[in-house]
């Protein structure tokens, strides 16, 4: 397995503030630990207050951690020489009034310690990529916020970054633009770059992130793989079976599924025959339900297997804590 | 390295150049030169009198009444000048030889003055060759008048005018400036040469206009304007990109901080070269130090820049760095003004002057026209003659005639009372009876320094000197004065009484008019001879130092130097009644004319068989006291001005005290002249007590201490250094104590930026001290300019405020 880019460990973040009626603490995150991997697309969930900036802010050294540790490609979270490889479009990016386009990126890349000849070359690129030529020399000031992100991705990818930390890369944007910057994604991420994605957008997530981490109230309370995070014990399957043979009764069909899987069954007359639904945990349920459909003569017309949708994973893990926007 | 913080200055650059704000202070600014640059001068001779320039109506009075009927007058210059006044003013000046208190208006005399030079018929060069001719008039008398212009001929005519009244007119540059504005000239002149004018211009023009323009418009444009830097840095989309970049937060601050001067930087520059330029062209100043205030602005700038970006960095509001950095201001402000009520009111009116001793007793005199002495049981000063420093009374500086007693007088509102108009008695102190001031002789008019020569007591006023013995001075502290006065009242207005203003002046008694005229001169009185030979006339700047043990007096007289000795038989009446003239006066023993004999600030000593004397803008002179010829030069120990300097005793030493309050001793060895410092500061007066040998140093307002001399008989400075043998250190009054415990530290927390402007000052100027005030020495006050105080104090501030700012800013989760 290869190294992590990202690796977490049990990081903790408490707010401390005083105030007239006393010392008050706010456990922001708790004890926290994810990694991820190069070439990942990760993306992190959770409603508002979740922590997840925070974590993002801790990741790139903007705020310090109460307690933990964590590492950003092999350094620990704060190294310039970690922070110099770290793209990082903010959720709301402020570009100063007087810069038009080509001097913000100008300006950023001398941030990022690049070489003016450089900057001047990679901006060509990005401006092309995430279609700003021809308006690279009006001042910020007639931006709108689609264009706003659009100079932010370029200012994330002027450095050309191991790592991108995108915090809402789409919003704002339209379904042209989002369509745009999925693809910029997918093609950085063919490219071997690492990206980690905060977003709100449940179905973009799902589209382009490999695995993603679901926060809430500052812990984690799902990670892996988008397939893997779908509760497998409640799959639905729904069977119908044609009308060739007797429909038992309902009390019939418990007598058909028991030992050694007791199923409750729902069964629905339809047309051609009947339906009937279940919950089956795994595979070899299903296998057994087909199997013993099979061995009383009836036969299978259609079989269907529905799983969980992230939007119902992080619905089920979160509850009623917040609402997905 | 540090691209990324070069990259945020120069943003911060381009950021200002965008600001609106900017753009309008420009034109502001452009506006404000485009007026100032019709400004001119041009340079005259001063010919014309003004009413300021009769320093001493009341000697002229007398002096013109006395060459109007005084028949022994008729034929010299003052007679031939007080002929030429109109006819309403003679009839005026009659009436003054008759003893009548008649007021003549300065400006019309001054008029008068100015008519007679159109024609100078009055003018006989036998006559003028009795008189005290400056270099400059006798160079112009060498003209023939033929060759001679009209602005060079009544500058000659104003010359001999001058020379004709000794000691009357204030003395004045040769040169005046006339300002004028786009070819017209401002009614007001300048009495000044060109030097004094690019002086005034360096000293206090420059600095007043950073005050206002640099050091309160700018300052306060410049905080609204980047007032905002800090709190849009703090802005989430902003800063969170900012700390995700490979940047110290530290300097990322710093060059923010270093940006948001960049403001204040470019209106500056654009004022400041401006200026300069004006200066250059239409002044003919070509000063490049001015733009020394260019780099001072900002600095006074990031003072408050710096309180603006803590605020920032707190509250992430413009609005309330904008108030914050405003009280802060209004803070310092108030802070100054407190300090300089102190200075003013406490601390300056209690700054021992002039010290005098007797034995252990120490009797001073203070700038607050105090005179006060030391107890030691209760370790205060207590107060001989109370002072009203508002009124600017002066003390004459104490000296010691005789065990137990020590002379002064007191000048009631004596800065403006120069010439001591009104009654000026002796007042001896006696020590047996607790130093109680017994008045005594009536001193002449005008006396400003008091001399112990043997048995004499030898006092100086603006006309001359005049002595009177140490004896008949002591028996008359005990006499009821007032008596006399009363009497010489009557006296004088019995003989005015009955006699008409037509009555001619041979008709005036002489007693009466000559004695008169004489002590309203300035002259010598019953109890005064005047022992300044008539070959000698003083002109100001005069100064004069004992030359102990001689009978001898060291005397400066705008350039000329003299050796006077005081004969012996000064008061000897056992041969005749009446002392023949030649007896009563003071033989010139050497007489020398230096090189150059203008009015500078000058400060003379003597001691053994040497004298130094110190002229402003020029190196100390080490001179032989016999025959007064230059031995050596040496330069002001650190460019300093010479506040004063005092012979020690018979030793050939001399303790010179600097502008910035250091004391320095100079001696004559082979190698030259070897200056060693005592280890001392913010020293304001120095005295040699001669009974102990020991240098006396007050420091530090009002205390004292005593440097042992006695160690040293081979008179080696390489030697130890002298020996502190006795310190005073006096308990602080409630107002010093408030001055100290709770002014002194507020002042020595706030940033001083009222200062800034001397330290402009002194940039400009190229000078760290320069003395203000008139002629005489009690006047005139060496103001040292507060360089290193303001620069310290508000580094110190910035320094502390920046660092305050980064580590909140670095330790603070945004």
């Amino acid at each position: 397995m290869p190294s992590p880019i990202v690796d977490v460990q049990q990081l903790r973040k408490t707010y401390s503030s005083w105030s007239l009626t006393g010392r008050r603490r706010l456990e922001a995150v708790r004890g926290v630990s994810l990694q991820a991997f190069p070439g990942e697309v990760f993306g992190l969930l959770g409603p508002n207050g979740a922590g997840k900036t925070t974590l993002i802010k801790m990741l790139l050294g903007v705020v310090k951690p109460t307690s933990g540790t964590a590492s950003l490609l092999g350094r620990p979270i704060g190294s310039s020489i970690a922070r110099a490889r770290v793209g990082y479009l903010p959720e709301s990016l402020r570009v100063d009034r007087h810069h038009t386009a080509r001097s913000a990126l100008r300006y950023y890349g001398r941030m990022s310690r690049m070489s003016s000849s450089a900057i001047a070359t990679r901006s060509d690129e990005l401006l092309k990529l995430v279609g700003l030529v021809g308006r690279d020399r009006e001042s910020v000031r007639q931006f709108s916020k689609g264009m706003y992100q659009r100079l932010g991705l370029a200012q994330a990818l002027l450095h050309d970054p191991d790592l991108l930390v995108l915090d809402e890369p789409t919003d704002g944007l339209d379904p042209v633009g989002r369509n745009e910057v999925r693809k910029v994604i997918d093609r950085l991420r063919d490219d071997g770059k690492t990206i980690f994605l905060n977003s709100h957008i449940l179905q973009e997530v799902e589209l382009v992130c490999t695995r993603v981490a679901i926060l809430s109230k500052g812990q984690i309370r799902a990670i892996g793989p988008i397939d893997e995070l779908a509760h497998r014990e409640d799959q639905q399957l729904t069977v119908e079976i044609s009308q060739d043979a007797p429909s038992p009764s309902p009390s019939d069909w418990s007598e058909v599924f028991t030992d050694p899987h007791e199923l409750a069954i729902e069964s629905q007359p339809i047309a051609t025959g009947q339906r009937l639904t279940m919950t089956v945990a795994d595979q070899d349920q299903i296998n057994w339900v087909v199997d013993q459909l099979r061995r009383c003569g009836h036969s299978i017309s259609r079989l269907q297997v529905r799983r969980e949708s992230l939007e119902e994973t992080f619905m089920r893990l979160v509850g009623d804590e917040a609402e997905v926007e | 390295m540090m691209g990324p913080y070069l990259a945020v200055i120069v943003d911060s650059f381009r950021s200002a150049l965008a600001s609106r704000i900017l753009w309008i202070a420009f034109v502001a600014i452009w506006i404000f030169l485009a007026a100032l640059a019709p400004i001119g001068y041009h340079e005259d001779y001063t010919t014309t009198f003004r009413w300021f320039d009769l320093d001493n109506g009341t000697q002229m009075k007398a002096m013109l009444a006395r060459g109007l009927v005084d028949p022994a007058e008729a034929d010299t210059a003052l007679g031939r000048i007080s002929r030429t006044f109109p006819a309403d003013i003679n009839r005026k000046l009659r009436q003054v030889a008759k003893g009548e208190d008649v007021r003549i208006d300065k400006d019309a005399l001054a008029d008068s003055l100015n008519q007679s030079m159109d024609d100078e018929q009055w003018y006989d060069a036998q006559a003028w060759k009795s008189t005290v001719r400056l270099s400059e008039l006798r160079e112009l008398d060498e003209i023939p008048d033929d060759k001679i212009d009209d602005s060079l001929r009544r500058r000659r005519a104003r010359l001999r005018i001058e020379a004709a009244l000794p000691g009357v007119f204030a003395a004045q540059s040769a040169r005046s400036i006339t300002l004028s504005y786009a070819g017209f000239d401002f009614p007001a002149i300048f009495l000044i040469g060109k030097t004094q004018f690019v002086a005034l211009v360096n000293q206090f023009v420059v600095p007043i206009m950073m005050d206002w323009l640099l050091g309160f418009a700018l300052i306060f444009l410049g905080i609204l304007v980047t007032a905002s830097i800090i709190p849009d840095m703090l802005q989430p989309g902003s800063l969170h990109l900012l700390l995700s970049k490979p940047i110290s937060r530290t300097l990322l601050l710093l060059a923010k901080f270093i940006g948001g001067c960049a403001f204040v930087f470019l209106c500056v520059c654009q004022l400041v070269i401006g200026l300069w330029l004006i200066a250059g062209w239409r002044l003919d100043i070509w000063n490049v130090r001015i733009l020394w205030c260019i780099p001072v602005a900002v600095f006074l700038f990031a003072v408050f820049f710096s309180v603006s970006t803590l605020a920032g960095l707190r509250w992430r509001s413009p609005i309330l760095s904008i108030g914050v950095t405003c009280m802060f201001g209004a803070f310092v402000m108030v802070i100054g003004f407190i300090g300089g009520y102190f200075d003013g009111l406490v601390r300056g009116p209690d700054r021992i002057s002039h010290m005098a001793f007797d034995g252990d007793q120490v009797v001073v005199a203070t700038r607050g026209g105090e005179l006060k002495q030391f107890d030691q049981d209760s370790n205060q000063w207590i107060k001989l003659i109370e002072g009203d420093f508002r009124r600017r009374d002066l003390i004459v500086p104490p000296i010691r005639i005789g065990d137990d007693t020590i002379a002064t007088a007191k000048i009631r509102n004596g800065r403006f009372n120069l010439y001591g108009s009104g009654s000026l008695d002796l007042l001896l102190l006696d020590g047996t009876q607790d130093w109680k001031p017994n008045p005594g002789l009536r001193l002449p008019n005008g006396t400003r320094r008091m001399f112990a020569i043997g048995d004499a007591l030898v006092v100086l006023n603006n006309t001359g000197l005049m002595a009177t013995e140490i004896e008949q001075a002591a028996m008359a502290s005990g006499i009821e004065t007032s008596e006399d006065d009363a009497q010489e009242e009557t006296q004088t207005s019995s003989g005015s009484d009955g006699e008409s203003d037509d009555q001619p002046p041979a008709s005036i008694g002489v007693t009466a008019w000559i004695s008169d005229l004489i002590r309203m001169q300035g002259g010598a009185t019953e109890d005064f001879v005047a022992i300044l030979p008539q070959s000698v006339t003083l002109t100001e700047p005069v100064r004069v130092a004992p030359l102990s043990p001689q009978r001898d007096l060291i005397i400066y007289s705008r350039g000329r130097l003299l050796r006077l000795t005081v004969p012996a038989n000064l008061f000897d009446h056992s041969n005749s009644d009446s002392p023949s003239e030649s007896q009563q006066q003071a033989v010139v023993a050497a007489d020398v004319l230096l090189e150059d004999d203008n009015a500078s600030r000058t400060v003379l000593a003597a001691a053994g068989e040497s004298v130094l004397l110190a002229r402003q803008g020029e190196p100390i002179r080490w001179i032989d006291a016999m025959d007064l010829n230059l031995v050596a030069e040496f330069a002001v120990p650190d460019d300093q001005a010479v506040i004063s300097m005092i012979g020690l005793g018979d030793s050939d030493r001399f303790a010179i005290l600097t502008s910035d309050g250091r004391v320095h001793l100079a001696m004559m060895d082979a190698d030259g002249v070897e200056l060693q410092s005592l280890e001392i500061a913010e020293a304001n007066a120095i005295e040699f007590d001669p009974q102990q040998n020991q240098l006396a140093v007050a420091h530090h307002i009002d205390a004292i201490d005593f440097w042992d001399l006695t160690h040293r008989p081979d008179r080696n400075l390489s030697g130890p250094a002298p020996t502190l043998s006795r310190k005073i250190r006096p308990t602080l009054t409630s107002w010093r104590s408030i001055d100290r415990y709770l002014v002194t530290p507020l002042r020595t927390m706030t940033p001083q930026t009222g200062e800034l402007s001397q330290m402009v000052a002194a940039l400009v100027s190229g000078k760290s001290s320069f003395a203000i005030g008139g002629e005489s020495d009690e006047e005139q006050e060496v103001v040292q300019l507060k360089i290193a105080r303001p620069v310290v104090s508000c580094s110190v501030f910035i320094l502390v405020m920046l660092t305050l700012s980064c580590v909140y800013f670095s330790r603070r989760d945004f």
